[in-house]
């Protein structure tokens, strides 16, 4: 059946894209229709952010022709690229920190009283309103954006893009941090009943197969194929993706194995700020998932494991031995040691001025070390093991960071916990905001890791993973311990029940 | 009372009246409209030129060439400029426009060339101090009497020019800050990127903040002529340092995007206060910069201790 030509909102035909030797994108072709959702999937380094820059005005193509309802398109800047109609939501969140929610929503037209004067209370007034509209009137429009969890700024992020009433919306992983994507999930049913087109770029399947109808894949740079979604299996879409078929078989370990060890972690009445006594053990060799909404406490408990925040009550103990964490540096020199990756690598982990191999070699540099100086071949060799365990090309390690992919990045920082010994890891959502392929590569390492007889606790968004990686999974809920689950009662909708406080009961 | 704990300018206004009220206790006549007038006299150059700096602090850069205007504007009122309300006032436009001049070389440099500020401000404030060095190359000249009795005086023996005009300069801060190019400022010292995105125009933020900086070094050079009543080519040299320790203690972070004007003056007028107080004590004026020091490690200090309070209350 062929749609009638005007019912097109972006048309690309044969867009290339190079950063002096580096080509981004090749030769990308894709059309997007009236009230449509499209989803735009590919790994990290396939093209796909280089595409929404190019879309959202802040980058120009170096050749192609893109044209948005009917008009040729072709924005000299992000302020143009909205006056034609395109709005976007980056996964990098583009918020202002030092300012409001209320002014990062408005710019760059915030409401005068007198001529030149920005009027706070039409600010915050404006702001409400864009905020009730869209579902986060929860959100205080006089907040310091700041002072925000990454969900709610995320949620800020989305609203921004949608009030300017695009034709074109986009974006870029939304529901990375958010907890409840149900709320995102009825915004675009609604703007897509209204005919705004939007661009849907997810790295989660299960969510793109319920919103969009049709997606492009690109792969290295092109567009590979548009399919209909409801039509083609997941393994094909990787294989479209990746060029592979990678492992979907999850092993988790030997259950009976795992109970006659004594525990590498364990934790009593943990408290403090919206913690309120969490108790659980980790054993050894185990791979224990953490769920539960957003600001359920999950963050507080994995800062004081990490060493960042210290415990009000309760104690930690690790392998038998009482500790108190003072620094991530003191965990990680403790006994077995405890290892962390942070929520934000952004601005938690990474160091983008330095290279690849100087962020995985920081926290064992003291190891590497000869008459004071840091030896380079060790550090070399060192990290070069390192980079094969995660699947780190060895042609990124001199490489400054910046220049990675996320999940490159990401892989780089899991390397670094790795490098630095410690036996216990703690992971909060490792894989957010990275591509299929590195996920599965940081699920392999998780189960090689504790295959060794390391042990994990991850948190994670996402609830399939936490299925498929985990052999328990700790259920928290208003600061408290609300299940546990072994590996035979795990499903998804058991763990999201109880994650939203109803009894394992309920979820039957 | 917690986000008014982590704002820098709070503090130091606070540590202001606590140091104020050890003077008056100590000396009585430091509340008369004399003493008054005498310390805002000899405090205003310091906050003007720290108000002026606080603009660009706030952008994230660094602004060096304050010395070197404040030395031409001090050689010119000396030596070019004549007796009489009409030629103070040309003098003021000329001081200020080459202020705003140099300010707008600045910004033009960082903004749309792109060099960084430490670099770029050094050679121009290289350059300026030499201007500054051709015009008059040994202290001498005098300033004329209407601006150097003139603007030293006090009004009805109630209220100090000088804090006039200290209050004037705040006043349009307050509104500067709630215009779009006063947000904007904030905008650009926190994030570039995301400003962009915003619909802000970078390069024109930055230039406008140089520019204005530049105006102000101008103009905190005409009331230090006001108060030494004489030219000296090197007469802004002392302010390089003393500006940005005034910002320091004022509240407003270097990493730029937090703080404000209100906060560098406040903060000027502090280390002033300590001078005066030291000085009062009978201290030996060489140990004046070893207590300016500790006093500016222990209100950075307290600033950011009661930052964190605030931020860990508000979680």
């Amino acid at each position: 059946m062929t749609m009638p030509q005007d019912d097109i909102v972006l048309d690309v035909r044969n867009v290339a894209k190079a950063y002096g030797p580096t080509v981004a994108l090749r030769d990308v072709s894709m059309q997007v229709r009236r009230g449509e959702v499209h989803a735009l999937l590919g790994e990290n380094g396939a093209g796909k952010s280089t595409l929404v820059k190019i879309l959202s005005g802040v980058v120009e193509p170096d050749s192609g022709s893109i044209t948005l309802n009917g008009q040729p398109y072709r924005p000299r800047g992000f302020t143009a690229a909205q006056a034609a109609g395109v709005s976007t939501a980056f996964q990098e969140l583009s918020l202002l920190p030092n300012l409001t929610v209320g002014e990062n929503l408005l710019l760059p037209h915030l409401p005068k009283s007198l001529p030149g004067i920005v009027s706070k209370r039409r600010v915050f007034d404006a702001a409400r309103e864009i905020l009730a509209e869209y579902g986060g009137s929860d959100i205080d429009p006089a907040r310091i954006v700041e002072t925000l969890s990454l969900a709610e700024k995320q949620r800020v992020e989305i609203i921004r893009a949608i009030s300017r009433h695009p034709s074109l919306l986009i974006l870029d992983e939304p529901t990375a941090a958010l907890a409840e994507p149900e709320w995102l999930f009825s915004l675009i049913a609604r703007l897509s009943a209204e005919g705004c087109a939007v661009l849907y770029i997810s790295h989660r399947l299960a969510e793109v197969r319920r919103l969009c109808g049709h997606s492009t894949v690109l792969r290295s740079g092109a567009s590979i194929a548009t399919v209909k979604l409801t039509g083609t299996r997941d393994a094909e879409i990787f294989h479209l993706m990746v060029g592979v078929v990678p492992d979907g078989e999850s092993q988790r370990a030997d259950i009976r194995s795992l109970q006659t060890t004594p525990p590498a972690l364990r934790v009593r009445d943990l408290a403090g700020n919206s913690l309120r006594g969490v108790s659980f053990d980790l054993r050894q060799g185990e791979v224990l998932g953490l769920a539960a909404l957003e600001g359920q406490g999950q963050r507080e408990l994995l800062r004081m494991l990490a060493g960042l925040d210290p415990c009000r009550g309760g104690s930690i103990e690790l392998q038998g031995q009482p500790v108190r964490l003072k620094s991530p540096g003191h965990a990680l020199r403790t006994g077995m040691g405890i290892g962390f990756v942070p929520e934000e690598r952004k601005t938690e982990g990474i160091f983008l001025g330095m290279t690849a191999e100087a962020n995985m070699s920081l926290s064992v540099l003291d190891q590497l070390k000869r008459f004071c100086l840091v030896d380079r071949s060790r550090e070399q060799s060192r990290v070069a093991a390192e980079a094969r365990r995660v699947d780190l090309d060895e042609r990124y390690i001199p490489m400054p960071l910046a220049a990675l992919s996320g999940g490159n990045q990401q892989k780089a920082l899991i390397g670094r916990v790795l490098l630095s010994g410690a036996r216990v890891l703690v992971l909060f959502d490792p894989t957010r905001g990275v591509d299929v392929g590195t996920k599965q590569v940081i699920h392999r390492v998780i189960r090689n890791f504790t295959a060794a007889g390391g042990s994990v606790l991850i948190y994670s968004t996402e609830i399939p993973e936490l299925v498929k990686l985990c052999d328990r999974c700790l259920v928290i809920y208003q600061g408290r311990v609300t299940g546990l689950l072994d590996q035979p009662q795990f499903s998804e909708s058991r763990l999201v029940a109880m994650a939203t406080g109803h009894s394992m009961e309920a979820a039957e | 009372m917690h986000a008014a704990m982590g704002n820098g300018a709070f503090i130091i206004s606070a540590l202001f009246i606590i140091l104020y009220t050890v003077y008056a206790v100590w000396q009585p006549s430091a509340l008369s409209v004399s003493d008054l007038t005498d310390f805002f006299n000899n405090t205003l150059p310091l906050a003007i030129a720290a108000a002026g700096g606080t603009f660009v602090v706030l952008t994230r850069g660094f602004d060096l060439s304050v010395a070197g205007v404040i030395s031409i504007a001090n050689v010119i009122m000396a030596t070019k400029i004549g007796e009489g309300p009409v030629q103070a006032l040309w003098g003021l436009v000329l001081v200020c426009g080459i202020g705003l001049l140099c300010g707008a070389v600045n910004g033009l440099l960082v903004s749309k060339i792109g060099l960084q500020s430490i670099a770029s401000s050094l050679g121009t404030m290289i350059i300026t101090s030499g201007i500054a060095l051709v015009l008059l190359d040994a202290p001498g000249g005098t300033v004329s009497e209407f601006v150097s009795y003139g603007l030293m005086d006090d009004i009805a023996g109630i209220v100090p020019i000088t804090g006039l005009i200290a209050a004037a300069l705040i006043a349009i801060w307050l509104v500067v800050k709630r215009t779009d190019i006063g947000i904007a400022v904030y905008a650009v010292g926190a994030d570039e990127t995301a400003s962009t995105l915003a619909g802000i125009n970078v390069v024109k933020t930055r230039f406008f903040a140089y520019s204005i900086a530049g105006a102000l070094y101008g103009l905190a050079g005409y009331m230090l002529s006001a108060q030494t009543a004489t030219g000296n080519p090197n007469a802004g040299n002392p302010f390089l340092l003393q500006v940005f320790a005034a910002i320091a203690i004022g509240g407003t972070s270097f990493r730029g995007g937090h703080g404000g004007v209100v906060g560098s003056m406040v903060g000027a007028a502090t280390l002033m206060l300590l001078q005066k107080l030291l000085f009062t004590a009978g201290v030996s004026s060489f140990y004046t910069g070893l207590f300016q020091g500790v006093i500016m490690i222990v209100a950075v200090l307290i600033a950011a201790l009661s930052s964190r309070f605030s931020a860990a209350g508000a979680r």
